[in-house]
């Protein structure tokens, strides 16, 4: 092919290449000329994370081939700095905390500089469109348009001022984000971003039909074509691959069992050629009768998506399958007598709710490298929140010593759940055996990540509640249908942790819950933060309110009268203590925000025509992590002779800022300034000590007490070796700001920087050593659940919220707008109040989504909207007008100073809240998601019609 | 992703010379923000790719001294809608040109690129429909013009010959009379196709009006022109507006939407857009 020479002007600098009349700006930008700030998010210019300033306009790098940029001025964010440091956008960005996992931040920072080099002085709505283009999953957009409007005010007064970072004690305070400079800078690299000497590419080609007999597969043509140097398909892989049940093959054998799964895979020279040779394998299908929903899966004589069920493994005691069946798991939680509670009822009422799957959409797709190298040691530099758990499912797939697989995780794109387990690195690494152990690296497009990857199962709920006349709830009966789709990854586990959860945050004395996660032939389902407490909320939440309604009674009352207090049981029989939270002071919180008024309610149906109408709801929230009985994490910290430290530790901060709190505890607990405590940014199974997974809000509790116990051990050995300085007891000893000093009696002191690698006497005599300190925390108290009632202890701790808003109705389109939204949580301790917030902020705007948008369409079992052409997710315009954040603070015992998770909950009730505001607003009643524009009108306008058939 | 050539010529005759040199193997490339994303599925696969941005009369906005609009077919969706003359001139024109895609997008995207492209769901087509629009297009055989409303066949087919490059479009100057307003219904309020767009403009002198309606069919579609339109009667116009769009669509139920939901809202545009238009909120 033709190549053409070019000139670019990158941030300056002019640079010389060659490129194929086809190659995009992008993949120069990325490939040719390293400059890894510009992301790729999509490659069809929806997300924006590629925007890269040329001739002074922002522009997608992916919709631009390089050919055309020849001549043209290119502004990427490694450009962006000043002389003297960040400018004032990359400050603000890290001042009003925008930033989370940091894979938007580049695109997001430069669509601002373009905006105030043309327009200094934006208005809010201004700034809002000019940042609209750029996705970001993580933040909710207030921060960048906060972060911008600050710059604009600050310019106007001679310059902006940085926000200052505060003081010790940290914890509490609002320590800036640790990896914001290297996130605003571009100097974050991603798995995305890396490529290894001599690295193959590879990519897959996947299956158009969601069920059918693979018949026969032709790689013939593709192992003929140029740079190829690897095909592989199922046949030659006979390795089972699962969390919780080793159902799934890495690459499908004798049949494909969603539309989406990988059937066959190429590595070659170039991403291009392994492409090329991916549409040049043949694959003739027999096609079978897909089995499309949770309801056709369970009727009598419905087709097996795994007729072999009975032949898996699977985690023996904790998960039910039923072989024969396309049930996958079945818990079932029974507390005191349904039937009895239903006899003594006054009214019962039953309700049937639906969620559609949805997914994640991280910014930074799956991607890994493996090197299977030729000693037989296997090397996995992926995008994962977990890895631990990627080096041990990998050995217990192939068979593999874990001293022999090491798992390396740098900057993380964002997460959510669905890169937790592990996903595309086994069949990297039989690509890199198959091509000789160069390393091979696989990128997912953005359209495999749809569907391809995992998604969150959709959910079918059905609710049957007994009420005494005046608002007591005596029995509760619920059957969760889970729609797991392909394959159990973690859904089988989401079915249990939802169930164990499922009647909410209340006081049901009579409860039986069925929690079924059924196969069928949809893309699988994963974790998705909230782990189906989004989905079981949205029936829990929405009954509550049509229950109350029923009786006559204003919900906020109903659930006042139902939450579980002190000395209740939960429903698998857990005692609810004081050391549980408040969550009825969450709900009087966001009640009194919103000015909750029970009788805002419409007074009849409202028609479309009937222009824009307004409505209030709130909506209830509980969550403990789903982990096993032994979770555990562990941490090292050691010390330079400067005094710095060093925090090791396994978890992976994707986003969710973690590290910058366990920074916070390390300072505080070894007595030395946040700005002199590093945590390595890779977790590397080689030199960061072992933890479960980041997954379930876990981690700041978990790792949280493993650094405070580590911390302590340090000061221990800092203090050992001071007393026989100071000739002191150590308990007698002072520790603060990075000194050492007896108390009472303030000189000598000694500076950490003496002491940490050992102390040298005068003389020459040397005592103690390098400091090195560890710490490690297991859960406590937990308990499995008993497999026919479900009673037991399977949570470490609850964490209760709640969520009030307003929204306004278009009824002539059944567009819903949020006005204003409250958010309230006990998170036991806030460790860090801007990150605290900024988790909510984000959380609630991707809940939006959930509540409004996102939905997987299909047509027989085939995927439509594999891409954000047709999946779409909230933008900078999407937001509410209002949030506000509230904390509750109510002691956890075993959390570090009090502390419960609160990463994944804002998410959750998100889209009850809508709904109830909706019902309240319209005087129309929702049970399925989500409430997209269309959906609400047609329900305006098809109210009280019999449903057609 | 494939192509195996790229010019870049300098003049239209340059241009149409280089499409004819490889018909229907060659493709013009505007903003390539449609064309980028079909070469990178791999299945579309030109020889040549001819990039019209570089010829100078082809980025320009211009006003004949009859009083045409002349928009050069690679000026871009923002350079059209920061031209403030012709906001204030053809506001439907310039309303649809900032509803496509994102700012990244509007800064590429051009007005050519965008009608050639030919996709149902265009936000330049309907603008361009009322106000009766032409195209100049350009072959090695010369240059004719094609009516906006004789252009579109199907989806992503125009009556563009293969070696035929368009070069401008044309806004009459007696659209200048008009008054015009576009609006959109989307799933989200940032960037996203249409689920239903229209356009519709009013000739107060005439007292006539005019709809066009996209993403309900395989192409754009114009209403009937509505006659002794009453300037103080939009509570009847709308509706009567609204049935003439309903006679000429053609929805289907598809990944964005219902057929249902596209007629009501199409209906529910009409409304609004007379609406906007009779009470002067529009502008000329």
């Amino acid at each position: 092919m033709k190549t053409y020479p070019i000139t670019l002007s990158i941030n300056g600098e002019k640079t010389y290449l060659e490129v194929p009349p086809d190659r995009t700006l992008l993949a120069a930008l990325k490939g040719d000329l390293h400059r890894h700030s510009v992301k790729e998010g999509c490659g069809i210019g929806e997300c924006g994370a590629c925007t890269v300033i040329m001739n002074g306009a922002p522009v997608n790098a992916c919709l631009v081939l390089a050919v055309e940029g020849d001549g043209a001025t290119i502004e990427t964010a490694e450009g962006a700095t000043c002389p003297d440091g960040l400018s004032d956008l990359q400050q603000a960005f890290i001042d009003f905390g925008a930033i989370q996992c940091g894979f938007c931040t580049p695109g997001m920072l430069n669509s601002a500089r373009a905006l105030l080099r043309r327009n200094p002085t934006p208005t809010r709505e201004e700034i809002v469109e000019a940042l609209s283009g750029n996705y970001c999953r993580c933040t909710g957009y207030q921060p960048f348009i906060e972060a911008v409007e600050a710059v604009v005010e600050g310019r106007s007064r001679g310059g902006y001022e940085a926000t200052p970072q505060p003081s010790a004690p940290y914890v509490g305070g609002s320590t800036k984000r640790i990896d914001g400079a290297a996130k605003v800078t571009g100097a974050a690299h991603y798995v995305h971003d890396m490529s290894l000497p001599g690295m193959r590419h590879a990519r897959i080609k996947v299956s158009p039909h969601p069920s059918a007999r693979i018949v026969k597969i032709d790689t013939s043509r593709a192992q003929a074509m140029p740079g190829v140097k690897a095909v592989l398909t199922g046949e030659s892989m006979d390795r089972k691959l699962g969390l919780y049940m080793q159902d799934k093959d890495i690459l499908a054998r004798g049949r494909v069992r969603h539309h989406g799964e990988a059937v066959a895979a190429v590595a070659a020279e170039t991403v291009e050629q392994a492409a090329a040779a991916c549409q040049a394998i043949d694959v003739e299908y027999e096609l079978m009768e897909p089995v499309l929903d949770v309801h056709a899966a369970l009727a009598e004589g419905a087709p097996c998506v795994h007729p072999d069920l009975s032949s898996y493994s699977w985690m023996k005691g904790v998960f039910w399958p039923e072989p024969g069946t396309n049930v996958a798991h079945n818990q079932k939680i029974r507390k005191g007598d349904v039937q009895k509670g239903f006899e003594e009822a006054d009214r019962i009422f039953e309700f049937h709710f639906t969620n559609p799957p949805v997914q994640h959409v991280p910014l930074e797709t799956h991607t890994a490298i493996v090197t299977a190298r030729p000693d037989g040691e296997v090397d996995i530099i992926t995008s994962a929140q977990s890895p631990f758990t990627v080096q041990y499912l990998f050995c217990h797939t192939f068979h593999l010593p874990a001293n022999k697989v090491r798992v390396r995780v740098p900057y993380v794109g964002g997460g959510f759940g669905g890169k937790a387990g592990i996903h595309l690195e086994p069949l990297i690494y039989c690509l890199s055996r198959a091509s000789g152990g160069r390393p091979v690296k696989l990128v997912a497009t953005r359209e495999e990540e749809f569907n391809t990857l995992p998604s969150r199962q959709g959910l079918d709920s059905h609710f049957k509640t007994g009420v005494t006349g005046d608002g007591r709830i005596l029995a509760l009966e619920i059957q969760y249908l889970w729609d797991a789709g392909a394959y159990a990854d973690y859904g089988v586990n989401v079915g249990r942790a939802a169930a164990y959860s499922g009647a909410g945050p209340y006081h049901v004395p009579n409860c039986r819950i069925d929690s079924r996660v059924v196969y069928t032939n949809k893309p699988y389902g994963t974790a998705y933060r909230g782990f189906g407490h989004l989905e079981a909320h949205w029936g829990i939440e929405r009954n509550i309110e049509l229950v109350a309604r029923a009786i006559g009674m204003d919900p906020y009352e109903f659930r006042k009268k139902n939450l579980l207090e002190v000395g209740d049981t939960t429903i698998t029989g857990e005692l609810f203590t004081e050391g549980h939270g408040r969550p009825r002071e969450c709900l009087r919180l966001v009640a009194e925000a919103i000015g909750w008024d029970p009788a805002g309610r419409a007074s009849a149906v409202t028609r479309p025509g009937a222009g824009k109408v307004r409505g209030k709801g709130l909506a209830m929230l509980q969550k403990a992590p789903a982990m096993p009985v032994f979770t555990s994490c562990s941490c090292v910290i050691k010390f330079s002779g400067d005094g710095s430290a060093a925090v090791l530790i396994s978890g992976v901060d994707y986003g969710q800022g973690t590290y910058t709190t366990l920074s916070q505890i390390a300072a505080d607990e070894l007595k030395i300034p946040v700005d002199r405590v590093r945590v390595p940014w890779d977790s590397d199974t080689d030199y960061t000590p072992y933890d479960w997974q980041t997954v379930a809000s876990r981690f700041a509790v978990m790792g949280g007490n493993a650094v405070i116990q580590a911390a302590r051990d340090c000061l221990g050995q800092i203090k050992n070796t001071a007393s026989q300085v100071l000739h002191a007891p150590a308990e007698k000893l002072v520790c603060q700001d990075g000194k050492v000093w007896v108390a009472g009696r303030p000189e000598p002191k000694l500076d950490y920087s003496q002491l940490v690698l050992g102390y040298s006497f005068p003389d020459g005599n040397s005592v103690g050593g390098p400091v090195i300190g560890h710490g490690r925390y297991i859960a406590q108290g937990l308990t499995h659940l008993d497999p026919q009632t479900g009673q037991g202890r399977p949570a470490l701790n609850w964490t209760y919220g709640a969520h009030g808003l307003e929204i306004e109705v278009d009824t002539d389109t059944g567009e819903i707008r949020v006005l204003k939204m409250a958010s309230a949580f006990d998170p036991g301790k806030v460790l860090n109040e801007q990150q605290c917030r900024m988790q909510v902020i984000g959380g609630v705007v991707q809940g939006l989504g959930s509540a409004l948008f996102e939905k997987f369409v299909f047509a027989e079992g085939r995927m439509l909207n594999n891409s954000f052409v047709d999946y779409k997710i909230p933008t900078a315009k999407d937001i509410p007008s209002e949030m506000h954040q509230f904390f509750v603070e109510t002691p956890h015992p075993q959390g570090p100073y009090g502390a419960r998770g609160v990463a994944e909950h804002p998410m959750i009730s998100v889209p009850s809240a809508i709904g109830n505001a909706l019902a309240n607003a319209t005087g129309v009643e929702f049970f399925e998601l989500p409430l997209d524009a269309e959906r609400v009108y047609l329900g305006l306008k098809h109210h009280g019609e019999e449903p057609k058939l | 992703m494939t192509a195996s050539r790229y010019e870049r010529p300098a003049t239209v005759a340059q241009a149409a010379a280089l499409l004819s040199e490889a018909p229907g193997r060659a493709t013009v490339l505007a903003g390539g923000t449609d064309l980028s994303i079909r070469l990178r599925t791999g299945l579309f696969k030109p020889e040549l790719l001819v990039d019209i941005k570089h010829i100078p009369s082809l980025s320009e906005i211009r006003w004949t001294s009859s009083g045409d609009l002349v928009i050069g077919a690679a000026v871009t969706m923002r350079r059209l809608y920061s031209d403030q003359k012709v906001c204030a001139a053809f506001p439907a024109l310039t309303q649809g040109a900032r509803s496509v895609g994102s700012l990244q997008i509007q800064e590429r995207a051009t007005v050519g690129g965008n009608v050639c492209n030919a996709s149902p769901c265009m936000d330049s087509a309907p603008p361009l429909i009322v106000m009766d629009a032409r195209l100049v297009a350009v072959g090695v055989k010369g240059e004719r013009e094609i009516p906006i409303r004789e252009f579109f066949k199907h989806v992503k087919k125009t009556v563009l010959a293969e070696n035929e490059v368009v070069t401008a479009i044309i806004v009459p100057a007696a659209a200048a009379g008009l008054l015009t307003a576009f609006d959109k219904l989307k799933r989200v309020r940032g960037h996203d196709l249409a689920l239903v767009n229209a356009a519709a403009a009013y000739d107060p002198g005439a007292r006539t009006l005019v709809g066009a309606v996209g993403s309900c069919g395989v192409t754009p579609v114009m209403t009937r022109v509505l006659t002794g339109v009453d300037a103080s009667a939009a509570e009847e116009v709308g509706p009567e507006l609204a049935r003439a769009a309903l006679e000429k669509i053609c929805p289907i139920d598809d990944v964005r939407a219902s057929a249902e939901y596209r007629r009501d809202m199409t209906a529910l545009l009409c409304r609004r857009l007379v609406a906007k238009l009779l009470s002067g909120t529009a502008g000329r």
